[in-house]
């Protein structure tokens, strides 16, 4: 098989969705952050973004803490370990493929 | 592959999203502006040139400056757009870069000084390299930072080509003083671009309702 192609069929399809890559991006660049910034960065609303966490999450890339900010609720979220190889690996497939 | 590229990119600018850094940048610099004027204009026994007042006032400088950073930073800014932390990767470099440079200027401040080196010039050339950094950190994101970035290296450049006699009666002719000018300049300039950061940021955000997050 052609290895543009083949790199193609290889790519990540958790990450490959846009709003996830977004996500997979945003949540790359730091240590952690809120629901509300990935909210304001990306633009989306709160059903389709937890849809796409919720996804990311059962693939073992992020993981979600739930706790409070003085009485207010937060939703802190991290890439995790695997969350970050994927990412990078997804990143080598594409720049292969393209 | 340049749009993945820009939103890893993202968080390094939200870091002055609400203009927040640039007038803690701001308020540093004439702080430190403050702190040479009144060290080359106090008689040479006053407690300004002693080293307890230089720690107790650059230590209140820094509390005043981290507190209040923060401050705003969890009563404005992340209940508007959110909290990030940054990877300990982008914090250690700053951090390594500011522990070589900071002995390496010393150094070659104290050369300088010995060899009577014209330092105006060593502070313009200071000067030219902030502006960039200024305008590859900042400007880039936000267009009309470009307005500063260059004022800010056109100062640089007038201190460098003004009347040795003007800069020398400003620093008070001493070497102690040599980003004086500098400092003065950017300050203000800094501050207005902080503010207007500030102001723009309060007017297209508002906090969500307390379940939001």
């Amino acid at each position: 098989m052609n290895p543009q192609i083949q790199a193609i069929a290889e790519l990540d399809r958790v990450i490959h969705e846009p709003g996830r890559l977004m996500i997979a991006a945003l949540l790359f660049a730091v240590e952690k952050a809120d629901f509300l910034y990935l909210q304001h960065e990306t633009g989306m609303n709160k059903g389709t973004l937890s849809s796409h966490l919720s996804r990311l999450e059962e693939a073992g890339y992020v993981e979600v803490v739930k706790t409070y900010r003085g009485k207010v609720p937060l939703t802190l979220l991290h890439l995790t370990g695997a969350g970050r190889k994927a990412f990078e690996q997804y990143r080598r497939k594409l720049k292969e493929a393209l | 592959m340049d749009e993945i590229k820009g939103l890893l990119n993202r968080p390094k600018y939200y870091n002055n999203i609400d203009g927040v850094g640039e007038l803690e940048a701001g308020v540093g610099a004439l702080s430190f502006a403050f702190f040479q004027w009144t060290l080359v204009r106090s008689p040479a026994h006053s407690a300004w040139h002693s080293m307890w007042v230089f720690y107790i006032y650059f230590g209140s400088m820094w509390a005043i400056l981290h507190y209040g950073t923060k401050a705003i930073k969890e009563r404005i800014t992340y209940p508007r757009t959110g909290f990030v932390e940054y990877r300990k990767r982008d914090r250690v470099g700053p951090t390594i870069l500011a522990v070589v440079a900071a002995p390496a200027s010393l150094t070659l401040i104290m050369l300088a000084v010995r060899r009577h080196w014209d330092l105006t010039t060593g502070a313009s050339l200071v000067g030219l390299l902030s502006a960039a950094s200024y305008a590859y950190h900042f400007a880039r994101e936000v267009r009309w930072k470009w307005a500063v970035a260059s004022a800010m290296a056109l100062s640089s450049i007038l201190i460098a080509i003004l009347p040795g006699d003007l800069i020398g009666s400003l620093t008070g002719h001493s070497w102690l003083a040599v980003c004086l000018p500098s400092f003065m300049l950017w300050g203000p300039l800094l501050l207005i671009s902080g503010a207007i950061s500030f102001w723009l940021y309060l007017r297209h955000t508002e906090a969500p309702a307390q379940d939001a997050q």
